[in-house]
């Protein structure tokens, strides 16, 4: 595979276009690590200015623009910085930089800055954009997918799993309470009336694979009713279809993996889980509750931290569990004897598709010998393939320090 | 065949119905009791000039609510029905208002939760109660207290919604005591980080045991870090789960929704007894397809603690949950269900955030008034009509309303004040920090300062007026002096006479038409 696009995460250091025209003119070497630094920021706001103001030139006249604009922002006290209706709150770098920066110059130029990457801060994410807010309902949102979006928009029903079983509840719901309109069929309207709430969904949070193929299910189920049953009976029919999905191919899925996977793990083994899956999470409890014994240990991430609600599941259960952050693997993946993971999808050429760090802990296996099993369900196979890293993530919620603590 | 296109069913369940709660505003008096025959509705009294009733139902509109049922006392029905068949449906087409009335006079009125358990049959949904009266902050949008209500809702059984606002308390000198006690808030216990309300501390519980607070251990085990607080105030807007009623239902002794019934449905989330009592009632077993199997498989949910012990323990019942009557795909994991919290949850809205407040008594009205006058300046009105009443020898400071087709006459002075519609400024008159509501009559030279006029006031020439509040239709004599008072016409028959009588403090029964 080529090797992917130079990401320039530091501006290069060349003519600078903000640089005060008061500011010493030190060398690199004779500043120190945090003017150098302080410099490194005003260089990179003044490109984004540049940039932002060669895109939008609709912006407000507080924002600065080329050359001439820091030497004017100069003459900006302070308070205007504050009352720029734009002002994000500032990075700490920016912090920093403000405090040691000339009056009003670097804050103008910090401030662009913040406009101007108007994300995490990380130049490597900038194409992400930001978390979308869940937007007012337009239209006829059925209230149960309403609902079903705010769930998923503040994370609270997370897991591909989940996610489709969540979906198709919620249009089980829907179905029900559909009525089909006079000189329409149920088979062709009932689609154009799910398609709404299926993008308000999508809306929250984007697709997973597991939903697109259940939708692509039932749609299938739906065009294909039968045109002379009552309206009742097909919404029955349509029930039916969407529950026996649901049961076959994840639930009793999930049993067959449940048999097969536990059988690979011995007494005495030492597994290993990243984040959290409920596939190995199910794996594990019925290899513990067939009395085989085993420890565990949980690899977490941030920002979901998901591993520390698989630890307090499996621990209750009356597994021994060790818990640590993704950083740490290296020190522990040496006394491991299997790795289970479980996946969102798996591509048609057979890549993993999984929680951001499965590939970390897959390499570092293979790179001890370990053998990795992947706990997948067939409907969750699909006909993508990804060529390129950091195309499909999303970023999740910063988490302010007490939200470290365990909650319910 | 028929072609029809205009055949958009509606096809969505309605979600929510707003119930607005509209009283007789007895802590207002008098400015809401009745001019002759007419009744001033507390929900009628503007603020800055628009109705009070209007800023719940912009709140509502706001946040895509459709539905809405109006309660209000028999007396104001006309005059409110008016109002939104006039004003309401044009600028707030999406609103459908169902306007109901109740039978209640105004010396005895009965407890909201009366109402509540009179309308139940109306009410088929979840549903938001809101006061008339409730101001909110832009910041604030009903949508955020809706939001979450939905994800609690799903997620673990939450049961209601409160939202309470955080009051800083006044300076000194602007109160005026003889205008009514200021009402004291009641302290609340509340979790901040999720956001629910634990308990509070009612008059009954003051009147138990007035050295101590008491509260229970179930509350501190489930939610180790509190915050307890008397600076918030109830905004009475609650969005409630349907069966929130029914529990209501079975409490036939309560009256009051704010102090009576919600402090009660704050307590079965911790204490035991209540919940095994209630919880039936609360979260009972359902027809409607649950998302207990999603929140099972879904990675960041956990089951609450009691439910993983129970599950490693062997042989015991358990309670019932979300639990669906309708089978779902998996027939065993029935039992494996997770308990409703029956949690109340908060928005506790800080004073920074913004104002908010609830016009139920006379300092908060002027209060919201002074308010809404920071916000705007004032300008001259376009249309010639309207600008040829105001003579433009007359000082009308920048921080000042003026409502339409209000005539001021020249070298008259307002600073700082709300002036209604119709009204008549005299010259030399001079009206600080007032407000007026329509069609009021300041004669020439009298001096306003911080009062309070009801409608159809006349001002004598050359009166002074401090920190008053008035009847409406009320007549201050020439040359009167008045400092914090209620001046009320104690007695009708002596309307006819240009004097009026000053009412003393002690007594407020006023407003009784004798002529029949």
């Amino acid at each position: 595979m080529a090797p992917g696009p130079m990401l320039d995460v530091h501006p290069p250091a060349g003519p600078p276009n903000g640089e005060p025209s008061t500011g010493q003119q030190k060398s690199q070497k004779a500043m120190t690590k945090a003017e150098r630094r302080e410099l490194q920021e005003k260089q990179r706001a003044a490109k984004a200015a540049k940039a932002a103001a060669n895109g939008a030139p609709g912006k407000p006249s507080g924002k600065p623009k080329d050359q001439g604009a820091p030497q004017g922002g100069a003459a900006k006290p302070k308070p205007s910085r504050a009352s720029d209706a734009q002002a994000r709150p500032t990075l700490p770098a920016a912090t920093r930089a403000t405090e040691k920066a000339k009056a009003g110059q670097a804050s103008m130029a910090v401030d662009t800055a913040a406009k101007g990457t108007q994300a995490r801060g990380l130049l490597i994410f900038s194409h992400f954009g930001l978390p979308k807010p869940v937007s007012a309902a337009k239209g006829d949102i059925h209230p149960a997918i309403a609902r079903l979006a705010l769930q998923f928009s503040t994370f609270k029903i997370t897991g591909a799993n989940a996610r489709c079983i969540a979906t198709l509840t919620a249009f089980k719901t829907i179905i029900q309470d559909y009525v089909t309109p006079p000189n329409h069929t149920l088979s062709r309207h009932l689609m154009t009336y799910l398609s709404p709430q299926i993008s308000h969904l999508v809306a929250a949070r984007p697709m997973s694979v597991t939903m697109g193929n259940a939708i692509r299910q039932l749609k299938l189920d739906i065009s294909g009713t039968d045109f002379d049953l009552p309206e009742q009976d097909a919404k029955d029919a349509l029930c039916r279809k969407i529950d026996t999905y649901i049961r076959e191919r994840i639930i009793i899925a999930d049993q067959v993996i449940q048999e097969t996977a536990s059988n690979k793990i011995k007494d005495g083994d030492v597994i290993l889980t990243y984040a959290r899956s409920s596939v190995v999470e199910k794996v594990l409890l019925e290899a513990h509750a067939s009395g085989r014994n085993f420890s565990v240990i949980v690899v977490d991430s941030r920002p979901m931290l998901e591993g520390k609600r698989l630890v307090a599941v499996l621990s209750e259960a009356g597994i021994q569990c060790t818990y640590l952050l993704l950083p740490a693997l290296g020190a522990v993946m040496s006394e491991v004897s299997t790795v289970f993971v479980g996946a969102h999808s798996i591509h048609t050429n057979g890549a993993v598709y999984s929680r951001a760090g499965t590939a970390l802990v897959a390499m570092m296996a293979k790179r001890h010998s370990v053998p990795v099993v992947v706990c997948c369900e067939t409907y969750k196979f699909s006909e993508s393939i990804q060529l390129d890293s950091f195309t499909k993530n999303e970023l999740g919620q910063s988490l302010s320090a007490y939200s470290l603590l365990p909650s319910d | 065949m028929d072609f029809d296109e205009s055949s958009t069913t509606k096809i969505v369940t309605r979600e929510f119905l707003a119930i607005v709660l509209a009283g007789f505003g007895n802590e207002l008096l008098p400015l809401t009791t009745n001019h002759g025959d007419e009744p001033c509705p507390k929900a009628l009294l503007p603020i800055a000039n628009k109705p009070m009733l209007e800023y719940p139902l912009a709140w509502l509109e706001q946040s895509g609510i459709t539905d809405v049922l109006l309660v209000c006392p028999t007396p104001q029905r006309s005059a409110i029905s008016n109002y939104i068949q006039s004003e309401v449906s044009s600028t707030y087409p999406s609103l459908r208002i169902d306007l109901q009335t109740f039978e209640e006079s105004q010396d005895m009125a009965s407890g909201t939760c009366s109402i509540l358990r009179h309308f139940s049959s109306r009410i088929q949904s979840d549903f938001i109660i809101l006061p008339c009266d409730f101001v909110p902050p832009p910041s604030l949008t009903l949508s955020q207290l809706l939001n979450k209500f939905r994800t609690e809702s799903t997620y673990d059984g939450a049961i209601a919604t409160a939202c309470f606002y955080e009051v800083s308390k006044p300076d000194k000198g602007t109160v005026t005591e003889d205008w009514g006690m200021l009402p004291t808030n009641l302290p609340i216990v509340f979790d901040e980080r999720s956001g629910t309300l634990l308990h509070i501390d009612t008059p009954d519980d003051v009147d138990n045991n007035n050295k101590e607070f008491e509260l229970r251990m179930s509350l501190l085990s489930q939610y180790p870090r509190t915050k307890l607080s008397a600076n918030f105030r109830d905004s009475h807007v609650y969005v409630c789960r349907r069966t929130v009623l029914d529990a209501l239902q079975a409490k036939h002794h309560f009256e009051s929704l704010k102090e009576e019934f919600i402090p009660w449905l704050c307590k079965p989330q911790y204490q035991r007894t209540r919940r095994e009592k209630y919880g039936n009632i609360l979260s009972p077993v359902t027809n409607n397809l649950s998302q207990a199997l999603a929140l099972k498989h879904s990675t960041l949910h956990l089951p609450a603690r009691k439910q993983r012990l129970r599950r490693s323990a062997v042989g015991s019942d358990d309670d019932e949950h979300l639990r669906s009557v309708v089978p779902s795909p998996v027939e065993q994991d029935d039992e494996e269900a997770t308990e409703p919290s029956l949690r109340v949850g908060l928005i506790a809205h800080r004073a920074s955030s913004g104002f908010a407040s609830r016009a139920n008594n006379l300092h908060a009205y002027l209060e919201l008034n002074r308010f809404f006058l920071g916000q705007t300046t004032y300008v001259l009105p376009s249309d010639a009509e309207t600008r040829s009443l105001i003579d433009p020898k007359a000082q009308i400071s920048s921080d000042s309303m003026v409502g339409r087709s209000t005539r001021v006459e020249e070298r008259a002075s307002i600073k700082r004040s709300v002036i209604g519609k119709h009204c008549v400024i005299g010259k030399m008159a001079k009206v600080v920090g007032c407000v007026l509501l329509d069609h009021c009559v300041v004669a020439d030279g009298a001096k306003l300062d911080g009062c309070i006029l009801g409608a159809y006031t006349k001002v004598g020439a050359k009166a002074e007026l401090s920190r008053c509040v008035t009847q409406p239709g009320y007549e201050v004599g020439e040359g009167e002096t008045a400092r914090n008072e209620k001046l009320e016409t104690s007695d009708w028959t002596a309307r006819d006479t240009s004097e009026s009588q000053e009412s003393d403090e002690e007594s407020d029964d006023a407003s009784e038409d004798s002529s029949e």
